[in-house]
Parts: C-alpha cells; sequence; structure tokens
C-alpha cells in the first residue's frame, strides 16, 4: 500500500510538469484559412467597415441572389497587418492559411506578386473580362501578361474645398478648377490671409501630396527598368519645390499622426484637402458642414511638359489566393465586381467606392446630385478625372523610394539642401536594392 | 533516495529545458543560418561571401542612424532611469511613510499599462493639439511639434520609457533594500553620516548585485526597443527617432521582405547586448 502510494506520488510529480506545460500550449486551431472548396464559402482579407468591407457584403448579397447557399466571411484585417500576415505566411510557406480572397493596395502588387508568386492564383483566363477595367489600373496587377487581381477602387485624386471658406475670401470653386500650382499658392494664401483657414493639410513624413504631383505629370521614382531615378529628377524636385513652399507659407499644415489629418478637416481648422476619392467617406463624417463642400480637379505642375490636372492615391484590388476555392472565387468576383452595375449602384453613394469597371460608369447612379456637396453629381465628374489620370510607374521597389523620399523631403523642409538630400535618398533606395 | 529526488527534479526541468531548446535555441540557430542569405521573399540562396549581410550592414546609412538612436536612448534613458529608481525606492522604504502600499502601487502601476496604448496615450498627450501645448500655452508658450522634430521627437520617447519602466525597476530596488541590513544604516547614523552619505557610502554599496541586474535588464530592454518607436513616432522624422528593432521590422515586413538582412540586424543586437552585458558584470560585479 505503502509503496504504491509512492509510485504514484513520483507519477503524478513526473506528469504533472508536463501537463502543465502542454494545457499551456493548446490553443484553438481557428480555421483561419480558405479552403479547397464544396462548402460554397469563401473567406476573405480586407480592412475598412464603412468601405471595402461594406462593398464586400454588398457583394454577398448580389451573388447569393443566385446562389442562395453562399456566404462570406470577412476577417477584418487592417492593411499593415494583411502586408504582415501575408509576408509571414509566403515567408513561411503556410499558403493554407491565407483566406481564399484578400484585398490588396494597388502600389503593394508588384512587390508581393514578384516576391511571392506562388501565394497568388493567375486568374487570367478565369472567364473575367479585364478589357472592361481601365489599362493604367490593371497595369498594378498584371505580371508578363498575366492577371492577379480584379482591380477594386479608384484612387482618383480630387481637391475637394469648403465653398463657405472659398465664398469669405471671394473665390468660387472655379477659381480652383484647371489651375497650377503657382496659382493655387496665390490663392491660398489669400484665403489663408482673409479667413485665417489653410486649404491643405497632411501628414508630416508621409509623400502622398508629392507623389501625387509626380503622377500627375506621368512621372515616377523609377525608370522603365525599374532603377530609381531619384537624384537629377526635374518633375520630383519641382513638386518638391512647390510642396515645401506650401508648407513654408502655411497653407499647408503638416500634422503627425492619422487621426489628426483627419479632424484638421472634419474639425473644420483646414479648409481644403487634396487626395484619393476614398477621402469622401471622411469628409461626409462632418454633419456640420453639409453643403458647403465642392469637388473639383488638381493643380498642375508649372513648366513641366507632359503636366495635368489629374492624378491618384491609393486604389486596391481583389486577389484570388493560392490558397482558394479558384472557380467560386473567380465566378463570385466575375459576377460582382467585374460584372454588376447593380452592385456598384449600391456601393458608390453610400461609401464613395468609386468603379473601375468601365460599364458601372453608365449608370445613372453617378449622375445623382449629392446633397453634402451642395448638389454637385462629383462621381460623374471623379469618373471623367479617372479616365484622364496617367499611368503610375509603381515598380517593386514603391515603398522604399517613397521612404527615402518622405526623409528626404523631411530634411529639406528642415533646411536641407534639395539636390544633396534626393541624392541621399537616391543612394538608400539603390542601397535597399542591392 | 537522492537518486529518486533528482529524477524527480530533472523531470520538473525537462519539460521546461526541451521547450526553450524548441523554441528558443532552435530558432536561433535557424535565424543565424537565415542571415548567411540573401535574396527577396522566398527566393533565397547562401550569400556570397557567407558574411555579405554583415558587411552590408557597414554601408547602411539607416542601420547607422538606428544604430545611434538606440544609444542615446541607452545613453540618457537608463542612468537616469536607475537612479531615480533608486531614489523612490530608498524613500518608499521609510519605514515611517504613510500610505505605502498606495504610493508603491502608483508608481508601480505603469509598468502594468501595454506598451502599446500608452505610446498611443503619449502620442495623444504631445500631438500639435494635444494636451501638453494646450499646457504650455497657459505660460503662454508657443506650440511645440513634439513628434514632428528629431530631438523633441527622441525627448518624448525617453520620457514614455522613464514613465513605464521606472516603476518597474523599482520593485527590485524594493526587494533589494529589504537585504539590507537596518543596523549598517543606523551605524552609520550613529557614525554622524547624514541622509545623503548613509544612502550613498552604505545602502548603494549593498544594491550593487540589484543594480548590476537593473542595468543589463533594461540594457537589454532598450537595445530591442520596438513599441514606442513604432507606436509613437513611427520612427519619424526622417528615421530619426527610429531604433534598431523598428528598421529591422521594416527591413522584414514593410518592404521588399529581406529576411536574410533582417536576421543579421537581429544577430547585432544579439551580439551588441552580450557585450554590453559582459562589460556591465567586468565592472559591476566583484563577487570573485
Amino acid at each position: 500500500m505503502k509503496r504504491t502510494t509512492k509510485i504514484a506520488v513520483s507519477a503524478i510529480a513526473m506528469a504533472m510538469p508536463v501537463a502543465l506545460v502542454l494545457s499551456g500550449c493548446s490553443s484553438d486551431g481557428g480555421d483561419n484559412g480558405g479552403g479547397a472548396g464544396g462548402d460554397n464559402t469563401l473567406t476573405v482579407w480586407t480592412w475598412d467597415p464603412a468601405f471595402n468591407i461594406y462593398a464586400m457584403q454588398e457583394a454577398e448579397k448580389v451573388y447569393q441572389k443566385d446562389n442562395p447557399d453562399f456566404t462570406l466571411e470577412i476577417v477584418e484585417t487592417p492593411w499593415d497587418d494583411l502586408q504582415t500576415k501575408l509576408t509571414t505566411l509566403a515567408q513561411s510557406q503556410e499558403l493554407d492559411e491565407l483566406p481564399d480572397i484578400l484585398l490588396m493596395q494597388n502600389n503593394a502588387f508588384q512587390k508581393n506578386l514578384i516576391n511571392y508568386p506562388d501565394a497568388f492564383t493567375d486568374i487570367t483566363d478565369s472567364g473575367i473580362d479585364f478589357s472592361q477595367f481601365p489599362q493604367a489600373v490593371t497595369d498594378y496587377s498584371t505580371l508578363d501578361g498575366s492577371h492577379y487581381g480584379v482591380p477594386f477602387d479608384a484612387g482618383t485624386a480630387i481637391g475637394a474645398y469648403r465653398t463657405d471658406v472659398l465664398a469669405e475670401a471671394g473665390y468660387t470653386i472655379d477659381d480652383f478648377t484647371d489651375i497650377t500650382w503657382s496659382e493655387f499658392q496665390t490663392k491660398a494664401e489669400d484665403v489663408l490671409a482673409k479667413t485665417g483657414k489653410p486649404l491643405l493639410s497632411g501628414q508630416a513624413g508621409s509623400s502622398d501630396m508629392i507623389m501625387m504631383m509626380l503622377q500627375s505629370a506621368g512621372a515616377s521614382l523609377f525608370d522603365a527598368e525599374g532603377n530609381p531615378t531619384i537624384a537629377d529628377n526635374s518633375v520630383l524636385e519641382k513638386a518638391i519645390e512647390v510642396y515645401t513652399k506650401l508648407v513654408k507659407s502655411g497653407v499647408f499644415v503638416e500634422v503627425n499622426s492619422w487621426d489628426e489629418y483627419i479632424s484638421t478637416f472634419v474639425n473644420g481648422s483646414v479648409g481644403g484637402l487634396i487626395n484619393g476619392v476614398w477621402i469622401v467617406g471622411s469628409i461626409q463624417t462632418a454633419d456640420d458642414q453639409a453643403g458647403n463642400w465642392a469637388v473639383t480637379n488638381l493643380p498642375k505642375l508649372d513648366g513641366v511638359s507632359g503636366a495635368t490636372n489629374y492624378s491618384a492615391n491609393g486604389g486596391s484590388s481583389w486577389v484570388v489566393t493560392s490558397n482558394a476555392d479558384v472557380d467560386l472565387a473567380t465566378d463570385f468576383l466575375a459576377k460582382t465586381f467585374a460584372g454588376s452595375t447593380e452592385l456598384y449602384d449600391t456601393i458608390l453613394p453610400k461609401a464613395g467606392a468609386v468603379a473601375n469597371w468601365i460599364p458601372a460608369g453608365d449608370s445613372d447612379v453617378y449622375g445623382q446630385a449629392l446633397d453634402f456637396f451642395g448638389g454637385q453629381a462629383i462621381f460623374a465628374d471623379v469618373v471623367a478625372f479617372g479616365a484622364e489620370v496617367p499611368s503610375n510607374n509603381t515598380g517593386v521597389y514603391y515603398y522604399e523610394g517613397r521612404d527615402a523620399v518622405s526623409a528626404a523631403i523631411t530634411k529639406i523642409i528642415g533646411g536641407a539642401d534639395l539636390k544633396s538630400s534626393l541624392e541621399e535618398a537616391q543612394a538608400t533606395v539603390e542601397f535597399a536594392m542591392g | 533516495m537522492d537518486r529518486r529526488l533528482n529524477l524527480t527534479g530533472w523531470a520538473f526541468l525537462a519539460p521546461a529545458a526541451v521547450l526553450i531548446v524548441l523554441v528558443n535555441f532552435v530558432p536561433m540557430i535557424q535565424a543565424f543560418i537565415l542571415s548567411l542569405q540573401s535574396g527577396r521573399g522566398t527566393n533565397l540562396n547562401f550569400a556570397d561571401p557567407l558574411w555579405y549581410n554583415y558587411q552590408r550592414l557597414f554601408g547602411d546609412e539607416i542601420f547607422k542612424q538606428t544604430l545611434v538612436n538606440t544609444f542615446i536612448y541607452l545613453i540618457i534613458q537608463v542612468p537616469i532611469m536607475l537612479i531615480l529608481a533608486m531614489i523612490l525606492a530608498n524613500l518608499l522604504n521609510n519605514p515611517n511613510l504613510k500610505a505605502k502600499a498606495f504610493w508603491r502601487t502608483a508608481i508601480f502601476l505603469p509598468a502594468a499599462v501595454s506598451l502599446v496604448s500608452y505610446s498611443l496615450v503619449f502620442r495623444t498627450i504631445f500631438a500639435t493639439d494635444g494636451f501638453m501645448n494646450d499646457f504650455l500655452a497657459l505660460f503662454s508658450v508657443p506650440p511645440v511639434n513634439w513628434l514632428g522634430e528629431p530631438e523633441t521627437a527622441r525627448f518624448v520617447l525617453i520620457l514614455g520609457l522613464l514613465w513605464r519602466w521606472t516603476g518597474y525597476n523599482m520593485i527590485f530596488f524594493l526587494a533589494g533594500l529589504q537585504n539590507v541590513d537596518r543596523s549598517t544604516l543606523e551605524a552609520a547614523r550613529i557614525d554622524g553620516a547624514n541622509a545623503f552619505q548613509t544612502f550613498w557610502r552604505v545602502t548603494v554599496p549593498q544594491l550593487k548585485p540589484i543594480i548590476l541586474l537593473t542595468a543589463i535588464l533594461s540594457t537589454n530592454g532598450t537595445l530591442q526597443l520596438f513599441d514606442e518607436s513604432w507606436n509613437l513616432t513611427k520612427g519619424g522624422p526622417a528615421y530619426a527617432s527610429m531604433s534598431m528593432s523598428h528598421y529591422l521590422y521594416e527591413v522584414s515586413f514593410q518592404r521588399n521582405p529581406n529576411f536574410g538582412y533582417g536576421a543579421a540586424l537581429s544577430y547585432v543586437i544579439l551580439i551588441l547586448v552580450a557585450i554590453l552585458a559582459f562589460i556591465q558584470l567586468r565592472v559591476g560585479d566583484k563577487r570573485d
């Protein structure tokens, strides 16, 4: 008896630590991934409840009309996290944890496609008609002639201004349409002097504004072979010159975070903005400013050949991953984002999701006057702008280039020499590519 | 009997040891092998020469900048924090202090706050239209772009670190003070030493092992600093406040994934921690 107790005690003693440890390990191996299919369910990663998640939910409803059993499982994943998850899974070859469909920033498309080709599915011959999208947009998601993405939102850039602020200074929206940056500078300084309100704001250390200016002139940080062209890039120098002047004269307020940026115009401390059209969702949260906004095109760079009043910022595309139920996923996309006017008619007015799908542009919804924008049919205008946007050469090292230019701008505004700062940025990008 | 006790001991040690080997040492070796490879994404090959990634570090201006930043944090923040922690611990150890538990909790509480949330709170406080500028405005001080200028951004980051970690280190000193014999303090007082002399000549020498421990822990922590750099300033402006670990993350996840180079960076951090800990042990530990 005594002996057995002893053995039992030592057995427990031996087993306890192991049990303790193992209980720490157990976790729900939650099924995050997509799947080989058959269950009529697609998993989707996307990030904005007011925008692309909403659009996906509406797409689900559209597709359910013919496929009542169909369901979507949408996992809200902020872009930064999505990129990190994608990198981690692709790097560790755990591709079966990927969802069926994920949303990809157009600017990051080439980078991910080239680094992790085995995480994507070539959907060129899947029945989706890519000729119904502008080529400038499908270029983001095309590699060696194969298509890997269905364009979702256009990042067409708009200039949006508070008409009441402009009126106070004696201007109308027409005074800010089809102008150049030097004209903008003069008028914005005048508005600032008369109303005390700057017309623009942005995040310090972000180069969104510069990138929009570059694209508006069809220029980029890279040449056709993908080599950086940051040093001795006359368009870039011009853009930085314009930007520096805007900041120094006080008509462009630099803030430090995205929330601060949004609050500059929602709180009314700034009288306008220039950004991708997706920003209208944020503008419209300022109920007290209803009726006081108008939308127009961008100022263009002076003395630059090929300069236009049109550009883009952002924009994203749906990706079918290599882990997807490919037939279901492509059929779903073909019948919704690449084939349903009804879908775009719903998501446009609610979420400001301006379609890249050309047939959607004929819809009446685009012509609807919006009260928030003083009765202007802004989306019809935006679609017209979109057709004019020069195509953008992002390349694989787009983020490296943009970061280096951001750092250079910060230094230049701090008083450093423009040429040498850009040469430094060029060296940084060349180093990163090495 | 001895043997059975030994076996029981090993049984308790084994799972932890196996797990440490599996989840710590094996990945460390894998990371080292990875650091000898170059290429983007999954397209990795052994570099030529093998130490290419390490060689590359010497030409990397951003890496040098982040190294400088990290050492600025280390040199300024760690001594201030440890001295503050020691003084606070000494004050709280006073047997005549009232509401001792309250003070201890209050000073330790920041250490219970998540790194991300406190960073976000600091970011809000030091925003251009944040609390700090509103407060300064009361004294007619013009608003400061705290997170937008290199020096002030680093200052805010150091301030955050001090707030977050001083209480944590204070607990170590409080524990250490329990081992300081009261009679030595009384003896000093009888010999006519004032409060500062007692603290400096009697208490501090007896706290030496704790000072060593906290110094190594803090050095280690600061060299691996990530959350504050990421959440408070995003490393900005122009990399002026980015820490080494933050750069490592950028290289691996934000940019074209270069995991070989990232792994090399992590080994440099490891080597730096090892060297600094070794120096501190040499200087501080006089036990043999």
